[in-house]
């Protein structure tokens, strides 16, 4: 009995492991996204810049899913398509990460 | 300690020219001071001149005059203009002439050649140091990635500098002092308001202070203003198992039992809800999950709590009712230092909930949110480095930590346990982990994982005697600084900067300059292509009166900005209102609504050792301070007259005081100014530093007796979850 609750539990730390796993891929990586962040977008969206100054706490977490769902509505779309997949969901990951309303707004800088 | 001293100015011969100079700072001309200060400037006597600039001598920074003669600091003045310290400087702020005129400062570079901590030192040249810092950076940099560095500063105006640094290494592993103080805190307003308010303490007819100590761990304006507010009728009650300077003067000093400050505010809401004593607008307008609160709280009767807490349901039901009757001018106090227990983002959520049933957000005498100025910046983009792991060296050791702050208790465990990846340098600056973070051994044992560490700092803090390499920094009256913003309740919102009163002493050189050079050997010469001149004028771009008041009165306010400037406005949080039940907290499997968990009960033979401040000590950074040592030449224990009778401990007499992990011998304080189950001690004793010669083997370190416990949430340091025997020497 023991050797079989044994090996549910080991059964379930892996799936859970592999959401785990799963979920922190989906997110991206904030870190590189911070940097992907400021290389692809601050060019345009700063002081003095083409667009607004753009930051992580300017939106929501929901805006920012928003904002990743529809893209292709963005005027900077075409700066978009030549991003890959990897470095979006990284952006993501850091924008939705410091959102607005979430537990680790940026600061300003 | 045995330092060279060629080419400079001997130990010995500073002590006798300090001494005289002790003897004569006011008044009188201190002659002797001239030796301190360079040709140039002494040849034209009796120059006076004033000079705005902001004390350091704690995290405040209120407004001060220096006066200079000769070139000589004689004498620091409160600057009236300073709405922030209400034209005041304290006890530690007069004596920063003294950390400026320190026989014990950091002359120049010191290489460590013994052991670590064994205190035998070789001069090296400004040159040679950054050198070998820069080729350990470099070593460990390539061999660890670059987030097998380590970087902690202090609040310091020049710590932006060092995080910049950092940034463009490309380590993400930078803690501050924050997590031994008050992330708890902030955790727990920032997750129901969305944002950290500020009390409006001048304001308020009716405060309530759990555990804070203002008329001695000193804040500004609120300090101040607590003391003008009850002249003008506020009643102040005080929830603390200690007797402090503040119970003395409140209205009511409740001596609860320590850890349970939870149960006190659910049942203070509990009676706001159940006898409709809230402000119903406001919560049905401004909050989330009211409905939730209101079951939650109903079995967390004044009755329940009195048992918890110690003190009389019947007054725990009037201080609600008076709570109520005074709002929304009425707070309960946020406080600062919130690292105490497991459960500490918790309890502070329930100091929140109860300020937001009360319905004083925004408004005079309650919690407010004054705009900061926005100052500029010089903006670089820091270069991503490939072979980085992907998460800070502590992420996922506490529930919810903040990201740019981390926990120290936390990064130490994972140095030490080298997981989940390798961390083999560490620079610190003005930050001393080895006197405010809890469990010393423990520190001791991170450092013995570290292939090198190097400390800046103005005298040698028992962290610079453990480094490898140390590095002397000026004091704050004598570098140039950049714009600082900052908020001051309803006094203002406003900027300070400082510039140099006197040239810097000896070889000290400001850590901007410092990581300036390391980034130089580094090849990240670019991202430091600045000055502090250009910095500033980055920040003041935009704001040409705050540039011309600095110039003239040393300090710019932004007055009236305080209240009804949030109106209409969401609340940062998911719900955009204030979650007095937290559906993020839920999702995370962390209680949604604070859940009462009872202290460890104090085993028998044993007390519970707490933390805290007086008003001339800020932690270990002050208890060298020649001036303020006369106030305090060693620490005590505080124990009750019961259980020392019960132990044989007479006033005066050492006892040794012991925990699972360390042990100090110092003098009792037989009192009953603390709880019979309830000790305490002062911080900044007990040092292992030979370089702080006036507190050198005086008194017990409290971070060698605290056991190292972490908020569940935040990853704050818990030090009030140690249990200490004491027993007579």
């Amino acid at each position: 009995m023991l050797k079989r609750i044994g090996s549910v539990l080991i059964i379930l730390f892996f799936v859970f492991a592999a959401i785990g796993i799963v979920m922190a891929a989906d997110k991206g990586n904030a870190r590189k996204g911070k940097y992907l962040f400021r290389k692809n977008c601050r060019t345009c969206h700063c002081e003095d810049g083409s667009a607004k100054p753009l930051s992580p706490i300017d939106k929501t977490q929901a805006q920012w899913d928003e904002v990743f769902k529809s893209i292709d509505k963005l005027s900077c779309t075409k700066e978009w398509a030549k991003l890959s997949e990897k470095d979006r969901n990284d952006m993501y990951a850091h924008l939705w990460g410091h959102a607005f309303d979430s537990p680790s707004p940026a600061k300003c800088k | 300690m045995p330092m060279k001293t060629k080419g400079t100015m001997s130990r010995r011969s500073f002590m006798k020219l300090s001494a005289a100079a002790a003897a004569t700072t006011v008044g009188s001309s201190s002659r002797i001071l001239y030796a301190l200060v360079s040709e140039k400037q002494g040849t034209q006597p009796n120059q006076l001149r004033d000079q705005f600039s902001a004390c350091d001598m704690c995290f405040n920074k209120c407004g001060l005059i220096a006066r200079v003669e000769d070139g000589v600091v004689k004498k620091l003045d409160p600057n009236p203009k300073s709405l922030k310290s209400r034209g005041m400087l304290c006890a530690r702020g007069n004596a920063g002439v003294r950390q400026l005129y320190d026989p014990d400062r950091l002359k120049y570079p010191l290489l460590r050649k013994g052991q670590r901590g064994e205190g035998r030192w070789q001069r090296l040249s400004w040159e040679q140091a950054l050198d070998h810092a820069a080729e350990q950076m470099e070593r460990i940099g390539q061999k660890y990635t670059r987030c097998g560095f380590l970087f902690m500063a202090g609040t310091d105006m020049q710590s932006t500098f060092v995080h910049h640094f950092a940034e463009v290494y490309g380590s993400y592993n930078v803690i501050s002092h924050e997590s031994n103080c008050l992330l708890s805190r902030n955790r727990a307003f920032l997750d129901t308001y969305g944002v950290v308010p500020t009390p409006d303490i001048i304001h308020s007819k009716h405060v309530i202070m759990p555990g804070a100590n203002r008329f001695e761990a000193l804040v500004t304006p609120d300090s101040i203003d607590l003391m003008t507010a009850m002249q003008n009728g506020c009643k102040l009650v005080v929830l603390d198992p200690r007797f402090t300077k503040t119970a003395a003067l409140a209205d009511e000093w409740f001596a609860i039992k320590p850890g349970t400050d939870m149960a006190f505010f659910l049942a203070v809401a509990q009676v706001l809800i159940s006898e409709n004593l809230y402000d119903q607008k406001f919560v049905a307008e401004k909050t989330s999950g009211f409905e939730e609160l209101r079951t939650h709280v109903q079995p967390y009767t004044p009755e329940w709590a009195a048992g918890e807490t110690e003190i009389p349901a019947k007054d725990i039901r009037r201080l609600a009712r008076e709570l109520a009757a005074a709002a929304p001018t009425a707070m309960v106090y946020p406080g600062r230092r919130s690292s105490d227990y497991k459960d500490s983002t918790q309890i502070r959520r329930s100091f929140a909930i109860v300020n937001a049933l009360l319905g004083n957000w925004d408004q005079k005498g309650g919690l407010i949110l004054p705009k900061k100025i926005k100052t500029g910046s010089i903006s670089h983009d820091p270069p991503f480095y490939e072979d980085n792991p992907d998460d800070r060296v502590d992420a996922g050791r506490a529930q919810m930590m903040f990201d740019e702050e981390g926990s120290f208790k936390h990064t130490r465990d994972a140095v030490i346990e080298g997981k989940p990846y390798p961390i083999k340098g560490w620079l610190t600056y003005k930050t001393n982990p080895m006197q405010t973070g809890a469990n010393r051994n423990k520190t001791i044992e991170m450092i013995h994982k570290l292939d090198f560490m190097v400390t800046v700092d103005i005298a040698m803090s028992d962290t610079a005697w453990m480094a490898d390499l140390v590095l002397p920094a000026p004091s704050y009256l004598e570098r140039q600084d950049p714009v600082s913003a900052f908020l001051a309740s309803s006094a203002c919102s406003g900027v300070l900067t400082r510039d140099p009163v006197v040239p810097a002493l000896f070889e000290s050189k400001p850590v901007f300059w410092i990581v300036k050079e390391l980034a130089k050997r580094l090849d990240l010469a670019e991202y430091f292509d600045f000055t502090i001149e250009d910095f500033r004028k980055a920040q003041l771009k935009k704001l040409p009166e705050v540039a011309k008041a600095l110039k003239n009165d040393g300090v710019y306010n932004l007055v009236g900005h305080s209240h009804g400037i949030h109106e209409g406005k969401p609340f940062k949080t998911r719900s955009k209102k204030i979650e007095l039940y937290n559906s993020r907290y839920a999702e995370n499997g962390i209680n949604p609504l604070p859940v009462y968990r009872p202290p460890q009960a104090v085993p028998e033979n044993h007390f519970r050792i707490v933390v805290g401040r007086n008003a001339y000590i800020t932690q270990s950074a002050s208890t060298n301070n020649t001036l303020l040592w006369e106030l305090e030449h060693e620490n005590c224990l505080w124990i009750h007259p019961v259980p020392a009778k019960r132990l044989g401990i007479q006033n005066e007499k050492l006892v040794e005081v012991q925990s699972a992990v360390g042990k100090g011998w110092l003098k009792a304080r037989v009192t009953e100014d603390t709880r019979p189950d309830t000790v305490y001690m002062d911080t900044g004793f007990g040092v292992i530093s030979e370089g702080l010669s006036k507190i050198f083997g005086k008194g017990a370190c409290i971070a060698d007796v605290l056991e190292d416990h972490a908020d569940r949430i935040s990853g704050n340091m818990a030090m009030h979850e140690t249990f200490v025997t004491v027993s007579k020497i």
